[in-house]
């Protein structure tokens, strides 16, 4: 058991005795904690608009998910159909495999980005300062601006922006997200180029917490750059890495907006995602309950995904 | 810690309750209050010219009426946001949007059947546009209030430059769209001019839209009528196939469509046009005042598409209102109705060179020529006489939509796909939606 686990009493317990007056049990713990309902009240405005805003249409969702939905019409519970269609859809199937796609394929690659670029800037110069914050510019930038931007630059002919940097290599011109056979890159690129700059600034965090000595002591048996990276500066990393998977891995699968603005899932399907697809049932072709269906199995992947690395991470740490 | 417990059981019955308390039927018997102000929702620019003439044509109803409407332009996404609304059972009152919605909105139940007898200009309404507003049982459930058929749009100063006459056969369009693409018609010495413009992306099911263009023309079909209000898949007959095949080829072979086009919904496709990149469109008449404007008139020419195999069918497309489910106030919604198709309504709603949201009067008191002045008006109005082909009236048109927009576009994207096998899968899933929707004659 470690310190944060034990209870206060059992410290208290090492502590040389100090003699006061043992005062009454219950006024003790209205010293120390208030009323039980104080924090409560704290946090009341907050579950209010959690409650309302997303726990409730949450509870919706999963009825909606067992009904064929028709607001004015009534709806009619059709028990597991919703599911059954869903599971039974290609369309679905294809667009689960591109979801798990893009969402390792912009984990990988934010985290690795993420993670040279700040080896990159690590320090305190104002230089990199002021590179830092440039270098984070594309997390704040709206994602319909983002989208827009590459858009333009994935201009499919050689006077488009990238082709004629291509070109400049004699390669190309590329139909980026026009053409079903790089459309899939082409996304995960603009994922990547936006994600990257998110994972670096969690990076510089945790590499600020990892204890000079051991660079230096690393320095001292004369380990070169590359060796120090391995074994001081990754594994002082290794819960940061744990947070951005659980993050990225969340985010990847749902991802939704750079998909539907730049593609619309397509060229041929070839973008489809699970996001884009729940959409394109629930509020294009009107049949919200299907819709409501596969946004439960996508949240229940997520818990799942979530759980799993929390299991994974507290027997690491055990 | 159990209190908190309680507190968290309490929280999560609380909301299955409320959850559960909305999920019943709402809407149908609504207390009536000629009172109520009318909520109108039009599917144009916010801000835009669609905008300004809406509120023209409402506050002249308000004058003749006493009736109060409240005007909101929404573009991006209407269907969704209304879907929203319908989710929340509050709708707005009255929506102006594509007479395609009809069958969707009737089979969700967000619209209510509108009589006939209440609507007392009615009768004055031309029998196409009130056709495309009726259900295969005879129901009228949208009043038509502005048409429109789609035309050519050529750029007159290239053709002229390489010394081309107007397509009067598919042949021709071929031929004048490959030379707008190799021959540099806007002589910067650069290859970066195409000779078809068009809108193929999957939203909204717009490569569908736009392909129905050639489809009808060709004698294909997405479905037929079989009698009796049933339907079978049409698109992997010779005449569909044949139509897909030439207008793929266009695209795989020829390279004559706007790079770019399968990603494009009609925003992106409009600024092609009117950056100078590309040579032909084939588009309604609304957008002539923006390309009137940033192209300049003398620039394009109007011209009815060239005859395809069987005839020169275009899409014929137009604007309805519809009463939505759950008003309080439904003696206002007919009134509304009544009013924008009547002679003097129509007149309002095609007031202005820029702010009008009548296209093509549905009116058979209005002679369009007596209001604009601009033959192209003229060309349109007969485009739409003779060759207006509206999208079948089934129960829900957007499936369909759909489906044959992804095929579409997909062919043209991925110029190795099997031809005839995609269009065989395309038809499966007609089959499957039609049988959903009771229509199907297997």
């Amino acid at each position: 058991m470690t310190v944060d686990h034990a209870k206060p009493a059992a410290v208290g317990a090492d502590r040389p005795a100090v003699k006061r007056t043992p005062a009454p049990k219950a006024r003790r713990r209205s010293d120390r904690d208030g009323k039980w309902w104080t924090p409560w009240l704290f946090l009341a405005p907050a579950l209010i608009l959690f409650v309302y805003f997303k726990f409730i249409p949450m509870i919706t969702a999963v009825t909606m998910s067992f009904q064929d939905v028709q607001p004015y019409l009534g709806n009619q519970w059709v028990g597991g159909q919703n599911y059954s269609t869903v599971l039974g859809d290609e369309a679905f199937h294809s667009a689960i495999w591109h979801t798990v796609v893009i969402a390792v394929g912009q984990t990988a690659g934010s985290m690795i980005i993420g993670l040279a670029l700040a080896l990159l800037m690590e320090g305190q110069s104002k230089r990199l300062k002021f590179l830092r914050s440039a270098a984070f510019l594309p997390v704040v930038v709206p994602i319909a601006v983002v989208a827009e931007l590459w858009r333009i630059m994935y201009h499919p002919t050689e006077d488009g922006m990238l082709n004629s940097i291509l070109g400049l290599v004699g390669l190309g011109p590329s139909g980026f997200i026009n053409d079903p056979d790089s459309s899939m890159i082409s996304v995960i690129i603009t994922g990547i180029w936006r994600g990257a700059p998110y994972d670096m600034m969690i990076f510089l965090a945790g590499l600020a917490g990892i204890d000079r000595g051991l660079y230096e002591a690393a320095t001292v048996d004369g380990a070169s750059r590359w060796r120090k990276i391995l074994h001081v500066t990754l594994p002082g990393l290794r819960s940061v890495f744990s947070i951005l998977f659980v993050l990225a891995a969340i985010r990847g699968l749902r991802v939704f907006t750079e998909v539907f603005l730049l593609t619309n899932g397509g060229p041929n399907g070839s973008t489809e995602v699970a996001m884009t697809l729940i959409y394109k049932l629930g509020l294009e072709q009107n049949r919200l309950g299907v819709g409501a269906a596969g946004a439960v199995l996508l949240f229940l992947a997520t818990l799942v995904l979530t759980l799993f690395v929390q299991v994974l991470r507290r027997r690491r740490d055990a | 810690m159990r209190k908190s417990r309680w507190i968290g059981v309490g929280l999560t019955v609380s909301a299955l309750v409320l959850s559960g308390c909305s999920a019943g039927p709402a809407g149908t018997n609504v207390a009536q209050d000629t009172k109520a102000p009318l909520e109108l929702w039009t599917r144009t620019t916010p801000g835009g010219a669609g905008e300004q003439a809406t509120k023209r044509l409402a506050e002249a109803f308000e004058k003749a009426t006493g009736f109060k409407v409240q005007v909101t332009a929404i573009f991006d996404d209407f269907e969704t946001k209304l879907a929203q609304r319908a989710a929340q059972r509050d709708l707005p009152d009255i929506v102006m949007n594509d007479v395609t919605q009809v069958g969707t909105l009737k089979s969700q139940g967000l619209v209510r059947e509108i009589e006939q007898g209440k609507i007392k200009h009615a009768s004055e309404l031309t029998e196409q546009a009130l056709k495309s507003n009726q259900t295969p049982d005879g129901k009228l459930y949208g009043l038509p209030y502005s048409a429109q058929a789609s035309a050519l749009l050529i750029r007159k100063d290239w053709r002229e430059k390489l010394g081309k006459g107007v397509p009067q056969n598919w042949a021709e369009l071929a031929d004048l769209a490959k030379a707008f693409t190799t021959g540099d018609p806007d002589g910067n010495g650069k290859n970066d001019t195409a000779g078809l413009n068009a809108t193929l992306s999957t939203k909204r099911g717009y490569a569908s839209w736009y392909f129905s263009n050639f489809l009808w023309a060709a004698g294909g079909d997405f479905i037929t009528e079989t009698g009796g209000g049933k339907y079978k898949p049409a698109m992997s007959t010779p005449e569909s196939v044949a139509a897909v095949q030439w207008f793929r080829d266009l695209g795989c072979k020829d390279n004559v469509i706007q790079p770019g086009s399968v990603t494009m919904p009609t925003p992106a496709t409009n600024e092609t046009f009117e950056a100078g990149k590309a040579g032909m469109y084939v588009v309604g008449p609304y957008l002539l005042p923006r390309f009137d404007k940033s192209l300049g008139k003398d620039k394009y020419e109007v011209v009815p598409m060239p005859k395809g195999a069987k005839n020169a069918d275009v899409l014929a497309e137009g604007l309805s209102i519809f009463m939505m489910a759950g008003s309080p106030n439904q003696a206002g919604q007919d009134a509304f109705g009544d009013f924008a198709i009547s002679a003097d309504g129509q007149k309002i709603g095609m007031e202005g060179e820029s702010a009008f949201i009548v296209q093509l009067p549905v009116n058979k008191n209005v002679d369009i020529t007596q209001v604009r002045s601009d033959p192209r008006w003229k060309t349109y109005a007969e485009i739409y006489a003779k060759s207006g082909h509206y999208a079948p009236s089934i129960p829900n048109w957007t499936p369909v939509r759909q489906d044959t927009a992804d095929t579409i576009s997909a062919l043209v994207a991925d110029c190795k796909l099997d031809l005839k096998a995609e269009l065989s899968k395309l038809d499966t899933k007609l089959t499957a939606t039609l049988q959903q929707q009771g229509i199907s004659a297997s």
